[in-house]
C-alpha cells in the first residue's frame, strides 16, 4: 500500500475505534469527495494561514501570498521545520516530531517511528498547524489546545509566563483528565522531548504569525515586504516569543511557583479543622470562589456565561455581533464550565501540589484567577490559606484520607483515582 | 544500548546550546528587556523642537440614548447605581468623548520635560461597580498602571495583551492589601487593549500601553491636547472602541499625516458624523 493510501487507513480505523460507524463514513465521504475534487493527495502538507476572526474577502491575494511566503521563509514547512535567527530551538528534536506520520521499519519489519509524531499522536485534535482545529475538534468540549496563542492553560508558573518545559511534558505524560487528551506517558522520553519541542515551534510559530498578520492587514505593511519589514517581524515576532519561553527557567526561584509543605493533617481532627477553615475560606469574600464554583463546589455559582481568551474573541456585544464573529472562525463558540469538585476529576491533575498551583496561580486564559502571591502584588490569600481550600476540595471531592468509604468517582473508581490522581506520572 | 545512545543525543545538544544561550542573554531577559527598541528621551535643547497637537471631536447628529446596562450581580452594592453604556459619550456641547489619539509613526525622539513632568502611575479604579476613567493610555517604560478596588465589594480585573502577559487579579475590597495592584505592560500595543471584570459582566474598559508618551484620550468635550511632539512629519492613528479605527473622509482607516511646527498645531474642530456609529 502506498503512503497515502495507508495514511488515510490508519485514519479510518481510527476513526471507526474513537467515534464509530458515523465518523469513518464521513471521513470515507471526504476523502472520496476530495479525490473527485481534484485534491491532489501528493502535494506536500502545508501549515494554514492564521485569518481567524478576519473577513476572507478584505484579504488581497497579495496580502494572503506574502504572508504565506513569509511563513514558510521563517519556519519551513510541517514536513520540513526550520528557523528564524535567534529562536534557538532544537532542529534535530523538531525533525523528529515533523513529518508525514509513517512508521520506517527496520530489516525486521518494526522499528522506532522517528519522524512524524506530531502527526501520529497531536494532528488529529490540534491540527497541522496547531490550530486546535484538527479533524476531530468540533466534537470536543473543551477545544483541542490553540498554540498559536501561546497560551498554556496548566501551568507552574506566575500568571502571565510561559509555561516550563516540565509543565508541558506533565501535560503529555499524564494527559488531562476529563478531556479528551490522553496519556502519552508511554512513548520514549526523547519522543516526548521532540513532541514538547514541536509544541514549543508551533506557539512561537503562531505567535509570530498573529504579529505579522496584524502588521499586514491592519498596519498596512508596504507589499511585497521589505527586508526592514522582515527583520522587525523576526525582532518583535519571533524572537519576543522564544524569549517569553526562555524567562521562567532563566530563574525559577521568581518566577516558577513551588507548593509550600501543607500543614500538619496527619491526624483526622487536623484535616478536619483544615477543611472547615478551607470551606470558610471558599465563602469568603477575599477568595471569591463561590461565585463560579457554588456555594457547594457543584461549579452552580451565578457566574454562568464564562468563556476562555480562545472563545472571547468570538463574542460580541450583542448576539447577532457574536453570531457573525464566530462564523468568522474555524470552531464555534464554546461556553466554560466551572469545575464540580464533586466528582473529583480535575483537568490540571488531582495531586494536592496540582490543585495547589491551579489556585495559587489560576488557570490561564480563563476567568478562573489565581490568589497567591505575585511578584510585587500580595496576592489575597496566605500561602496556608491556599492549602486548606486544597483540603477543602479534595474533602469536597471524596479524597478525605481518613474516610473509609470515600464519596466522590475519585473514590469510587481506583483506576480513575489512578488516572487523574495521585499515583500517576510520578 | 544503540538506541538509547542515538536517543540522548539531541538532547545533550539542545541543553548545551540552550544554556550558552541563557548565559548570553540573562541580562536581557532578568530585565524584561528585549530586542524591542524603545524611543530615547532626550533633553529639550530648545523649544524650536517642539511642537504641541491640539483638536477637538465634535459628534454631529443627536447624541444617542445611551442603554441601561442588565446589573444582576452584586445588586445590594452595585444596583443602586445608574450604569450605562461607555461605547459611545457625547459630552459638552456634542464633544465625541474616549476617542484614541496616539502617534502611529516611531518618533524621533522624546522630550525629557514630559519624562520628568508626567506621573510616574496611572490609575484605573474601580469605583461605584464600573472602571474609572474608561479610557487611559500607559507609556509603559516609564509609567505603572496602578489598579485599585474602591468598592466593597470584590472585583476583578482580567486583560489580554497581543503578545504581552495577560492579567487576571482579584480585587478584595479596601482596606485589604490586596485591594491594590500594580502592572507592568512591556510592549506596545497597536489598538486599546479590553479590560474586563470576570464578576460583573457589564464593567468595561480600555487600555492603550505604547512606548513613548504621545497619544492622548478626548475629553468631556470632545478635546485633546499632545503635547511637546519633536518637530517633523508624524502619522497618528484614531481610534474609538465601538467601531474601531475612526474611519472619515479625512482620515481614511483612522489615520492622518501632518507636519507638527514648532508652537501650537491646532487641528481645529473635526465633525463626526453620527452615522459612523450604527453598527
Amino acid at each position: 500500500m502506498n503512503t497515502v493510501g495507508r495514511a488515510a487507513w490508519e485514519m479510518l480505523s481510527w476513526g471507526i475505534r474513537a467515534f464509530g460507524g458515523g465518523f469513518a463514513i464521513a471521513v470515507l465521504g471526504g476523502i472520496i469527495l476530495g479525490s473527485a475534487g481534484g485534491c491532489n493527495p501528493a502535494s506536500p502538507a502545508a501549515f494554514r494561514l492564521n485569518l481567524e476572526g478576519r473577513e476572507p474577502r478584505r484579504i488581497s491575494f497579495l496580502q494572503r501570498e506574502s504572508l504565506e511566503e513569509l511563513m514558510v521563509e521563517l519556519f519551513g514547512t510541517p514536513d520540513e521545520p526550520r528557523l528564524p535567527p535567534g529562536v534557538e530551538l532544537n532542529l534535530e528534536l523538531l525533525r523528529m516530531a515533523a513529518g508525514p506520520a509513517i512508521r520506517m521499519g527496520d530489516e525486521e519489519g518494526y522499528g522506532r517511528q522517528r519522524r512524524g509524531l506530531y502527526r501520529e499522536h497531536c494532528a488529529r485534535c490540534h491540527g497541522i498547524s496547531g490550530d486546535g482545529a484538527g479533524p476531530a475538534a468540533l466534537v470536543l468540549h473543551p477545544y483541542p489546545r490553540d498554540f498559536r496563542w501561546g497560551i498554556f492553560k496548566y501551568t507552574s508558573t506566575l500568571p502571565g509566563l510561559k509555561p516550563t518545559r516540565a509543565d508541558l511534558r506533565q501535560v503529555l505524560r499524564r494527559g488531562l483528565p476529563g478531556t479528551a487528551m490522553p496519556s502519552f506517558a508511554r512513548l520514549d522520553p526523547i519522543e516526548l522531548e521532540a513532541l514538547v519541542e514541536y509544541v514549543i515551534y508551533l506557539s512561537i510559530r503562531g505567535e509570530t504569525e498573529r504579529y505579522a498578520v496584524q502588521l499586514i492587514l491592519d498596519e498596512d505593511e508596504p507589499l511585497p515586504l521589505s527586508i526592514v519589514s522582515k527583520e522587525r517581524i523576526i525582532e518583535e515576532g519571533a524572537q519576543w516569543a522564544y524569549q517569553q519561553w526562555l524567562i521562567p527557567e532563566s530563574d525559577p526561584q521568581q518566577y516558577v511557583v513551588v507548593p509550600p509543605p501543607p500543614p500538619e493533617v496527619s491526624m483526622p481532627a487536623a484535616w478536619a479543622d483544615s477543611v472547615a477553615k478551607g470551606r470558610e475560606l471558599y465563602r469568603s469574600e477575599r477568595a471569591q470562589c463561590v461565585k463560579c464554583h457554588g456555594p457547594e463546589g457543584a461549579g452552580d455559582g451565578e457566574q454562568t456565561d464564562l468563556y476562555d481568551d480562545w472563545n472571547l474573541a468570538k463574542k460580541g456585544v450583542t448576539p447577532a455581533q457574536t453570531a457573525r464573529l464566530s462564523a468568522l472562525f474555524s470552531l464555534p463558540l464554546q461556553r466554560l464550565k466551572a469545575r464540580d469538585f464533586r466528582a473529583g476529576i480535575f483537568h490540571g491533575g488531582s495531586r494536592a501540589e496540582d490543585l495547589y498551583l491551579r489556585i495559587h496561580i489560576g488557570i490561564k486564559g480563563t476567568p478562573m484567577p489565581g490568589v497567591g502571591p505575585n511578584g510585587d502584588n500580595p496576592g489575597v490569600l496566605q500561602l496556608e490559606e491556599i492549602w486548606h481550600i486544597v483540603h477543602f476540595i479534595q474533602d469536597l471531592a471524596g479524597q478525605n484520607p481518613f474516610s473509609q468509604k470515600a464519596t466522590g468517582a475519585a473514590g469510587r473508581n481506583p483506576l480513575l483515582s489512578e488516572l487523574s490522581g495521585s499515583t500517576f506520572g510520578k | 544500548m544503540h538506541r538509547q545512545k542515538e536517543n540522548e543525543l539531541p538532547i545533550k545538544r539542545r541543553r548545551v546550546t540552550r544554556r550558552h544561550f541563557v548565559a548570553a542573554t540573562a541580562a536581557v531577559v532578568a530585565t524584561h528587556a528585549t530586542a524591542i527598541k524603545v524611543p530615547q528621551v532626550i533633553a529639550s535643547l530648545s523649544s524650536q523642537e517642539w511642537g504641541d497637537l491640539t483638536g477637538r471631536l465634535v459628534y454631529m447628529g443627536k447624541p444617542p440614548e445611551r442603554q441601561k446596562l442588565v446589573v444582576d450581580r452584586d445588586v445590594e452594592c452595585c444596583g443602586k447605581y445608574d450604569i450605562r453604556d461607555e461605547s459611545l459619550m457625547v459630552g459638552r456641547e456634542g464633544g465625541l468623548m474616549n476617542v484614541f489619539i496616539y502617534l502611529r509613526s516611531r518618533p524621533a525622539r522624546i522630550c525629557s520635560e514630559l519624562a520628568e513632568r508626567m506621573p510616574e502611575k496611572v490609575v484605573l479604579d474601580n469605583r461605584d461597580c464600573i472602571f474609572i476613567p474608561h479610557c487611559m493610555t500607559v507609556w509603559y517604560p516609564r509609567q505603572k498602571y496602578h489598579i485599585i478596588n474602591s468598592d466593597p465589594i470584590a472585583q476583578n480585573v482580567a486583560f489580554s495583551p497581543l503578545g504581552d502577559r495577560a492579567a487576571n487579579i482579584i480585587m478584595t475590597p479596601p482596606p485589604d492589601p490586596a485591594a491594590e495592584a500594580w502592572w507592568e505592560f512591556r510592549r506596545s500595543q497597536t489598538v486599546p487593549v479590553l479590560v474586563k471584570c470576570n464578576y460583573h459582566p457589564w464593567e468595561s474598559a480600555y487600555v492603550l500601553p505604547r512606548d513613548n508618551p504621545y497619544m492622548a484620550v478626548t475629553g468631556p468635550d470632545g478635546s485633546f491636547q499632545i503635547e511637546k511632539l519633536p518637530v517633523g512629519k508624524a502619522e497618528f492613528q484614531v481610534w474609538q472602541e465601538r467601531i474601531g479605527y475612526l474611519h472619515i473622509e479625512r482620515w481614511p482607516k483612522g489615520r492622518f499625516e501632518i507636519s507638527i511646527k514648532p508652537g501650537l498645531n491646532d487641528l481645529g474642530t473635526i465633525a463626526i458624523s453620527g452615522q459612523l456609529f450604527q453598527v
